[in-house]
């Protein structure tokens, strides 16, 4: 029993007193803390020993220092404690550690004080079990109370990442997708419609061949060829608007050059990407930039215009601009449609369109090429 | 004058070789592919090879890869290359540092049979057939383009167009409906105004037109 109450203070004071016996200093490499706490140590222990001394000169009788033990002991454990439940990170489980830090610290306090009833005075019930109770009932209860917060939120993010990276993952497989089959059905125009009515203007050119001496005919067959360019062309233009040849066969810079080309506006070109990029990455930033120019051509009257493609770490950086006479609403029905574009990418969209000083539109689209 | 195809859609191959024959135009081979084109071209040495622009495997411009390694092979082979749609991109890949023998159209052009059999000759000969598509993008790639183009008239512009196709006086006379002195107007106007010398051959003239675009770009 006199073990229990001065064990820890000789712990403490024994590590110090192998390079110094009696007292600790500073040059040992202690903080000042550290230095304080094995001096208020070793005067607990001087303490302990010394009214022991008292009592056994005093002719012994009832081990009152016992009691002085225990009040000794109880900074020390408290110390104890403390110091265990302050390297828990901070928050809600350091405040819980805390608690019970208090908790134990009580409950060894009562079990020792029954202890000592029970040797000293032969007291027979175990009185402390309500408080002991008590105690742990109200320490539990603060943890559910401290903790459930920390429990249920972290349940619910791990289950909102799980749905984010399934639903990251479906988008990509679905924007993949839709590339694929757009290619496909552009194909399946190159090589049915497309094919098809270029068959039936060769017929009907050597038709025409054929009845050179009979004008009405000639007429007749003349129109129907007439026709049938007609619908070639507004195929070609249709599968240009679905996948645009030169995007699918050479890339987004070609496709851009041909795009420009294609509105006369002497469209500026800048790039430093290299290779190709993923087909729904081009797609986007060639629709983008097939948009921007469309808008310039029609709205700006600008007399400069330019298109910058850059690649920077994990991201495609796209921007189009014009000397016009700006005020772009960046709400209208076709910015906004690039905007969905881009950011069913996860890229981002900037447009800077101050009234009478040209129009910037700006896209990331992230990448990995 | 022997010619080789080289198209992948038995349709638009077919309707070639029956509106070939019927203006006794001996075609030689009919094939799908590139590597096939470059085979039927060592055997058969034709005089001119049709290519579709889209073969397979790729489905992209395998046609013209194999087109311009056909070229490579045998410098002296016309080669008129067809497609759905023209790219400037293409025609100068098509086109490298030799104008001579060369073609580039779109599909539909075949159906006006009297041109196409024309632009066919004039390739196999060594002349220049562009399309006016061809030739309105290159327009419109120039630095200035725009002012160029709008100090043409349409009527100019449209003979300009047919000029680059490989088209005779008469030829853009006939298409347009004017007389062929009217024609001759256009083009000294147009010469004027694109600051060229004018030339009596047609894929000369077409060579003017690729020479003044190519160094302005």
């Amino acid at each position: 029993m006199s073990e229990q109450a001065q064990l820890p203070a000789g712990v403490s004071g024994g590590r110090e007193a192998r390079s110094r016996p009696w007292m600790p200093t500073l040059a040992q490499g202690l903080s000042v803390g550290e230095y304080i706490r094995s001096v208020m140590f070793r005067l607990a222990a001087l303490i302990a020993v010394l009214l022991s001394a008292i009592w056994a000169l005093d002719g012994q009788g009832y081990f009152w220092p016992a009691w002085a033990w225990l009040g000794l002991g109880v900074p020390l454990m408290l110390d104890r404690t403390a110091s265990w439940a302050w390297r828990h990170p901070p928050g809600a489980v350091r405040r819980v550690a805390c608690v019970w830090a208090l908790v134990s610290v009580g409950a060894v306090i009562l079990i020792l004080t029954w202890l000592l009833t029970w040797l000293l005075a032969g007291v027979q019930t175990f009185w402390p079990a309500w408080a002991l109770l008590g105690l742990g009932t109200a320490g539990s209860a603060y943890s559910l109370f401290a903790l459930h917060d920390r429990v249920l939120v972290a349940h619910g993010r791990r289950a909102l990442r799980a749905r984010v990276e399934a639903l990251t993952r479906t988008r990509t497989e679905a924007v993949d997708a839709q590339a694929a089959e757009l290619r496909r059905i552009e194909r399946d125009l190159h090589d049915g419609a497309q094919a098809r009515l270029v068959a039936l203007t060769i017929q009907l050119g050597r038709a025409e061949l054929r009845v050179e001496r009979e004008p009405d005919l000639r007429g007749l067959i003349h129109d129907a060829q007439r026709e049938a360019h007609r619908a070639i062309a507004e195929l070609r233009d249709l599968a240009r608007g679905i996948v645009p040849p030169l995007l699918a066969d050479r890339g987004l810079v070609a496709a851009v050059g041909s795009l420009a080309a294609r509105y006369g506006l002497g469209t500026s070109i800048r790039s430093d990407t290299q290779g190709r990029l993923a087909p729904a990455v081009e797609r986007a930033a060639y629709f983008v930039i097939a948009e921007a120019l469309t808008n310039t051509a029609k709205h700006a009257s600008a007399t400069r215009s330019w298109v910058q493609l850059s690649a920077e770490p994990g991201c495609l950086v796209v921007v189009v601009g014009d000397d016009g006479r700006g005020g772009a609403d960046p709400e209208g029905s076709g910015l906004a449609g690039l905007r969905a574009r881009v950011e069913a990418l996860d890229g981002r969209l900037t447009v800077l369109s101050p009234v009478g000083e040209g129009t910037v539109l700006e896209v990331g689209i992230p990448c990995v090429s | 004058m022997r010619v080789v195809i080289a198209e992948d859609l038995a349709l638009l191959r077919e309707g070639l070789v029956a509106l070939l024959r019927e203006n006794e135009i001996d075609v030689v081979a009919q094939v799908g592919d590139g590597p096939d084109l470059l085979r039927a071209i060592a055997g058969h040495r034709p005089d001119l090879a049709i290519v579709d622009v889209r073969l397979p495997p790729t489905f992209s411009d395998e046609g013209l890869r194999a087109a311009i390694e056909a070229r490579r092979r045998q410098p002296e082979l016309g080669v008129l290359v067809l497609s759905q749609y023209v790219e400037t991109a293409y025609a100068s890949e098509l086109i490298g540092e030799n104008t001579a023998g060369i073609g580039y159209l779109l599909k539909e052009r075949v159906g006006d049979v009297r041109a196409f059999l024309d632009a066919l000759q004039s390739v196999a000969a060594g002349g220049t057939v562009l399309d006016r598509q061809v030739v309105t993008q290159l327009l419109a790639t120039r630095e200035g383009a725009r002012d160029v183009l709008s100090s043409l008239t349409g009527r100019e512009r449209e003979v300009l167009e047919l000029m680059a196709e490989g088209r005779s006086n008469t030829a853009i006379a006939e298409s347009l409906f004017v007389t062929p002195g009217a024609v001759e107007k256009h083009i000294t106007s147009i010469f004027a105004k694109l600051d060229l010398a004018a030339c009596d051959e047609d894929h000369r003239r077409v060579l003017a037109v690729l020479a003044y675009l190519r160094v302005a770009r």
